[in-house]
């Protein structure tokens, strides 16, 4: 049984139909990664997933359940968690505040929170500072920490890398193959070689459909089969 | 807000604030400031909810006056039932936190229910359903209102006297606080809108609900992304705010420049919007350094309008709402607010 499984899922943006007819599926402990041009509905599918923008055909499946229309709160409940782009943290609220927030179905959230901090060491030296006032990579790792601490079985990471300096990626990659040790990831990656870096198989997407898919292992954009669908 | 009712607050202050020199000059400025507090610490707890909606929910509720008025009346009603000729000082005083404590759990309860089968269905409509809707609830408020005390000999305007009449003795006129005469009722405002401001502030920063709301001002969609039922804060915070908004109505009641009367309703709103404008939508600071700039400047004008250094009877609204119009020109988001609340 996999881990998440999309089924001929069709997503819209009003009449803008982004999804049309994808179909994935995530097996437990893999890293997979979504790659293609901007647009394509890479990030629509994470949110489908996570039922931040239900789809109007098909079927998401997470843990053999049926999760097609049921709340976000309700999925995220069952164990799947999210790193969005931008990080989205909460900038008026401290670090810690927000790692309370990810932390609050837990039975001793300080404990959580501990364990976070061991993950991502800087960020016990600003917890008390507001997350708006951090770097990006800081709220990078301060997004990823919160998306982890919700004891979640699958983690959805869409541009992890967006906008940091290089020297900042590679911590947040090393944040990332830190994170996979325990929760199964989804990536949205527009860094082709840091996603199969990173990953053990990948879906390559163009028009709101999977048109390819595969083992990372030896992959890089120069193949035919992959180059088309990143050049615009 | 009439004259009269104007002059009515400060019908002793005359004697005080004409009096000439430096130190009395300062006593004056003294008092006034006090007095503007009493005036801020009301439109604080009437508008501290109406900010906390808007804040999470994205919610403009047109419908937050009437409720004031409506927790004017309740309160008003329980004082009266149950405040006599010879009800003692210290019992009238217990009376009334007995009634407010009813007036909000009924009306907290109350906009709990409002919010799960009225606005609830509407959320994912454009603001001018919720503004539409919650006008129209409004209106239905206050003919309701006007119906049942028409039925029961009571005049819906001007203010109902009876309630304004329990006011006890230790609150009517002034005490000398360091050689400054400052209206006792206007220091029990005060002392109210301080516990009020505690409450709120404890509730919003020691509470998972609090961290919730906080969190959920900023980006609701990602608060739910965590696992939280936003909709259930949604139900929480509408419920409290709407009995913080009574409440406000109950501080009200006593006051008699205000007391309840069904044109409470629109003037309290335009006061409450006025101070959430000005400290920005959603914003809890901005809500308590808000309300402190426009009660100030209330009590200033009504100063020098019952001073007869300025004549016009409209002066303090219309310096308030040149407030709101210069705010709104130089900073729109108000003085602590974000472009974008809600994140919805």
């Amino acid at each position: 049984m996999s881990l998440l499984e999309l089924d001929d899922v069709h997503t819209y943006y009003g009449e803008s139909h982004i999804l049309q007819g994808l179909d994935l599926s995530v097996e437990e402990g893999e890293i997979v990664a979504l790659v293609g041009r901007n647009g394509v509905g890479k990030t629509t599918t994470l949110r489908t997933a996570l039922g931040l923008t239900p789809p109007r055909r098909g079927t998401v499946r997470f843990k053999g359940e049926d999760v097609t229309g049921v709340e976000p709160h309700a999925i995220a409940d069952r164990g799947m968690g999210w790193v969005p782009e931008d990080r989205r943290v909460f900038a008026h609220l401290t670090v810690a505040e927000n790692l309370r927030v990810a932390a609050h179905a837990a039975a001793d959230p300080d404990a959580r929170l501990d364990e976070a901090y061991e993950l991502f060491p800087a960020l016990e030296r600003f917890a008390d500072k507001e997350a708006g006032d951090l770097s990006g990579g800081q709220q990078q790792m301060l997004a990823i920490a919160r998306g982890m601490l919700g004891d979640n079985d699958l983690l959805l990471v869409d541009e992890p890398s967006e906008g940091l300096a290089p020297q900042i990626v590679s911590d947040v990659v090393e944040a990332l193959r830190a994170a996979s040790a325990d929760t199964t990831m989804v990536l949205v990656e527009q860094n082709f070689r840091l996603a199969m870096d990173l990953a053990d198989r990948f879906y390559l997407v163009d028009h709101g459909v999977v048109v390819e898919e595969g083992d990372t292992a030896g992959v890089t954009s120069d193949d035919e089969r992959i180059r088309r669908y990143l050049t615009a | 807000m009439s004259a009269t009712a104007l002059a009515a607050g400060f019908a002793d202050a005359a004697p005080l604030l004409t009096t000439g020199g430096a130190l009395d000059g300062l006593r004056t400025a003294i008092a006034v400031l006090v007095e503007g507090l009493g005036k801020a610490a009301v439109y604080f707890t009437i508008a501290v909810g109406l900010t906390l909606v808007f804040g999470l929910m994205g919610v403009l509720n047109f419908a937050h006056g009437a409720v004031t008025m409506v927790g004017a009346y309740l309160g008003g009603l329980v004082l009266v039932l149950v405040v006599g000729s010879g009800t003692g000082t210290l019992a009238t005083i217990g009376v009334f936190f007995v009634a407010m404590a009813i007036v909000f759990a009924v009306t907290t309860a109350a906009g709990s229910v409002i919010e799960l089968k009225l606005i609830r269905p509407i959320y994912d409509r454009t603001p001018t359903y919720q503004i539409l809707l919650t006008f129209g609830v409004s209106l239905i408020i206050e003919e309701v209102a006007r119906i049942v005390l028409t039925l029961r000999g009571i005049q819906p305007d001007p203010q109902w006297q009876a309630p304004m009449g329990t006011v006890p003795d230790v609150l009517l006129g002034r005490t000398d606080v360091l050689g400054i005469a400052v209206r006792r009722l206007y220091l029990f405002e005060v002392l109210i809108g301080g516990v009020v401001l505690v409450a709120v502030w404890l509730f919003l920063t020691r509470t998972l609900y609090g961290l919730y709301i906080r969190a959920g001002s900023e980006d609701t969609e990602m608060v739910q992304a965590l696992g939280i039922d936003v909709r259930r804060a949604f139900t929480v915070v509408f419920g409290v705010g709407t009995g913080l908004a009574a409440v406000g109505g109950v501080l009200l009641m006593w006051d008699p420049i205000w007391g309840p009367s069904v044109l409470l309703s629109v003037d309290v709103l335009l006061y409450a919007f006025v101070v959430v404008i000005i400290g920005g939508l959603g914003s809890f600071r901005g809500t308590v350094v808000a309300a402190g700039i426009v009660g100030i400047a209330d009590s200033v004008t009504t100063w020098l309008f019952t001073t007869g250094i300025v004549t016009f009877s409209g002066l303090s609204e219309v310096t308030i709402f040149l407030l709101l119009v210069g705010m709104l020109v130089v900073r729109p988001q108000g003085l602590y607010g974000v472009e974008e609340v809600g994140g919805h």
